[in-house]
């Protein structure tokens, strides 16, 4: 998979860089409006994430001439700009998603993960982690063949980790995922220690070896062997 | 008071006093030249008599007419030449008259006489009156027309400066329109109407400066909060990670975490307040109240919460991205400091929005709650939410207040009647 990181703040670009070449990504980064805009007219990408303020140019612009190109690269725009006129133009130029700054790791980890299964899937849907097969279109899970009943958020989470197996994902990460903005800082995060521990005893009960490893205080971690 | 009124009240007050003192002056001056005349038609008698008497050595007749009388007195003494006002009874109309008289002395056969020339006044009084009438009618035809002339003068002079007033009444700063120039020959006007529109146009100009600065404010913050937050996560993925840095590294989340909400926070303040939010569409409140609640029902079975909703349909014509914050504080607020297996109750009736949830008294003066960073000492929130609702509340003039009732605490939002809205947008 190959994707393209346009970003003016090479201490952001290197972080993202080294996050997401170990998905197995093969990443490029433009530190700028003009060299973003010659890589993309000379190669294709699976998924570009485009910072919209660059000091040389509006990524929104370069949004307008992937279309020009009949390109078709997913697209997500991560913008310091959070506002909704930014976010709806982005998303009507063709962009596939929006991530406002600040973001985790973990949740762009998962963001661009899913334009990738969108754009390329070809038709499957599925998603293996080991024992454990999420069926993405038909947001279902099932272990060995025997389907699990998941809630809507023990679901999310568990994509949320398939997204980023082998990653420590924090608790904020997962609880911004869940819950959104407004979890408050300082917030009590006993809700999500209750979702994580419902998600695995069903997984274990329902076969599945326990992927799910508490890491300390932080956060938690999908390992597969 | 209209500047007509004011106008017309000063005016004819002073139009009035002005006339007075004038028609007092008037009336005095006009006595004096009828009695003047009076005494001229006394004297030439005098002059009459003494011509008489200086010839002949002896009086005249006495005379007494209807409007003049002639009279001798014998006197012991010669007295001062003098005219006098007097009465002296007429019989013709049977009641006393008031007369102008002229007492002199003359020698006659040896023996001093006074003698008395009287002329009635009647005539004279007769004359003042009529002047007088006719002065009070003048004065009262020249008010009137002062007060018609000013009236149409006015209103048509003062044409241009209500169309000023109305552009200015009308302008909106998220619209963006300039005030249209009005046309006048005025001075006075033209630079009221060119002076608004500097006003107007700088205000237009600052808003934009201000809304580009919030934009640049939110990257300048957020990037180096997105670079922080990234170390972080390719930190912990370290496994030589040591326990002991986890504590500190959660620390760190939690304070970007807070950051980043204050940031979100103030921006949305900044927007809200610069009524960046201006397209409305129907919602209903009841609806989204329940939507929120299944959003948030995590939080509500996390703290054990007993929740009752009563809500009536109510649709109001919002933007629906302000609902939303407007619900989510106040339902979040509600939760945060409600207590452990505490209540929380929301009415939606008669256009009244009531959240009560069950929770100790603030720790600070209630009349601040809704004021900007006032929270609680153990508060992990921004100190925001509550003044987000409050600045939503006053864009749209929804009535907000707060009361701490038998250890609930409930606040409360009157949503204005319907024709309300449509005044406020047009």
């Amino acid at each position: 998979m190959k994707l393209l990181i346009v970003e003016d703040e090479k201490t952001l670009s290197d972080s993202i860089l080294s996050y997401l070449t170990r998905e197995n990504f093969i990443c490029e980064v433009a530190g700028s409006y003009a060299g973003a805009l010659e890589k993309i007219e000379l190669f294709d990408y699976d998924c570009i994430l485009l910072d919209i303020n660059l000091q040389d140019g509006n990524g929104l612009e370069l949004l307008k001439q992937l279309k020009a190109n009949h390109k078709s690269d997913g697209v997500l725009i991560i913008s310091a700009r959070n506002s909704i006129e930014d976010k709806v133009a982005g998303l009507h130029l063709g962009a596939d998603d929006y991530l406002p700054k600040p973001f985790h790791l973990s949740e762009l980890g998962a963001r661009v993960a899913a334009i990738i299964r969108r754009r390329n899937s070809g038709g499957n849907t599925l998603i293996r982690l080991e024992e454990i097969v999420i069926d993405t279109q038909a947001r279902s899970v099932s272990i060995n063949g025997h389907p699990l009943d998941l809630t809507r958020k023990e679901y999310q989470l568990l994509l949320y980790f398939a997204y980023n197996k082998g990653r420590v994902v924090s608790k904020n990460a997962i609880a911004e995922h869940l819950w959104g903005d407004d979890t408050g800082a300082a917030a009590n995060y006993d809700f999500i220690y209750t979702h994580i521990k419902n998600l695995r005893r069903k997984l274990v009960d329902a076969g599945s070896r326990d992927h799910i490893q508490s890491v300390y205080g932080m956060g938690y971690k999908l390992a597969l062997s | 008071m209209r500047l007509f009124v004011k106008y017309s009240r000063v005016n004819i007050i002073a139009s009035i006093g002005a006339l007075l003192l004038g028609s007092i002056g008037y009336y005095f001056m006009i006595r004096y030249v009828l009695v003047h005349q009076l005494d001229d038609t006394l004297k030439v008698e005098e002059a009459e008599i003494l011509d008489y008497v200086k010839t002949r050595d002896r009086l005249p007749e006495p005379a007494n007419y209807r409007d003049q009388q002639i009279s001798f007195t014998p006197a012991g003494s010669p007295v001062a030449r003098k005219f006098i006002h007097t009465t002296g009874f007429d019989q013709h109309h049977n009641e006393d008259r008031p007369y102008r008289q002229l007492l002199f002395s003359v020698r006659a056969g040896g023996q001093l006489y006074t003698a008395s020339v009287s002329y009635s006044e009647e005539e004279t009084e007769d004359l003042l009156r009529l002047m007088m009438l006719v002065t009070a009618g003048m004065i009262v035809l020249l008010l009137g027309t002062l007060f018609l002339a000013n009236r149409l003068l006015l209103r048509r002079i003062w044409q241009p400066f209500y169309r000023t007033l109305e552009g200015i009444r009308r302008f909106n700063l998220s619209s963006r329109q300039p005030l249209p120039v009005s046309n006048t020959d005025i001075d006075e006007f033209r630079s009221l109407d060119e002076a608004a529109r500097q006003m107007t146009n700088k205000i237009l100009k600052d808003y934009e400066v201000l809304k580009n600065f919030s934009d640049n404010a939110s990257h300048e913050m957020q990037t180096p909060l997105a670079i922080i937050n990234s170390k972080l996560d390719l930190m912990i993925q370290d496994p030589g990670l040591e326990q002991v840095h986890h504590r500190p590294i959660q620390a760190m989340y939690d304070a970007i975490g807070r950051l980043r909400q204050l940031n979100q926070s103030l921006l949305l303040l900044t927007k809200i307040e610069n009524n960046q939010f201006v397209h409305t569409e129907e919602i209903d409140l009841a609806l989204l109240t329940r939507e929120k609640l299944v959003q948030l029902e995590d939080r509500i079975r996390d703290r054990h919460l007993t929740v009752r909703a009563d809500l009536d349909k109510l649709c109001l014509p919002i933007n629906s991205y302000l609902a939303d914050i407007l619900l989510n504080n106040l339902l979040l607020n509600a939760i945060r400091h409600n207590q452990d297996g505490g209540h929380l109750e929301i009415l939606l009736r008669e256009r009244i929005l009531r959240i009560s949830n069950s929770g100790p008294a603030l720790p600070f003066d209630p009349a601040t709650i809704f004021d900007r960073f006032t929270k609680g000492a153990h508060s992990g929130g921004t100190g925001l939410g509550l003044a987000i609702v409050r600045q939503i509340c006053d864009n749209y003039q929804f009535h907000l207040t707060y009361s701490y009732v038998d250890n609930r605490h409930v606040i409360g939002i009157r949503f204005p009647p319907l024709q309300n809205f449509d005044k406020m947008q047009g």
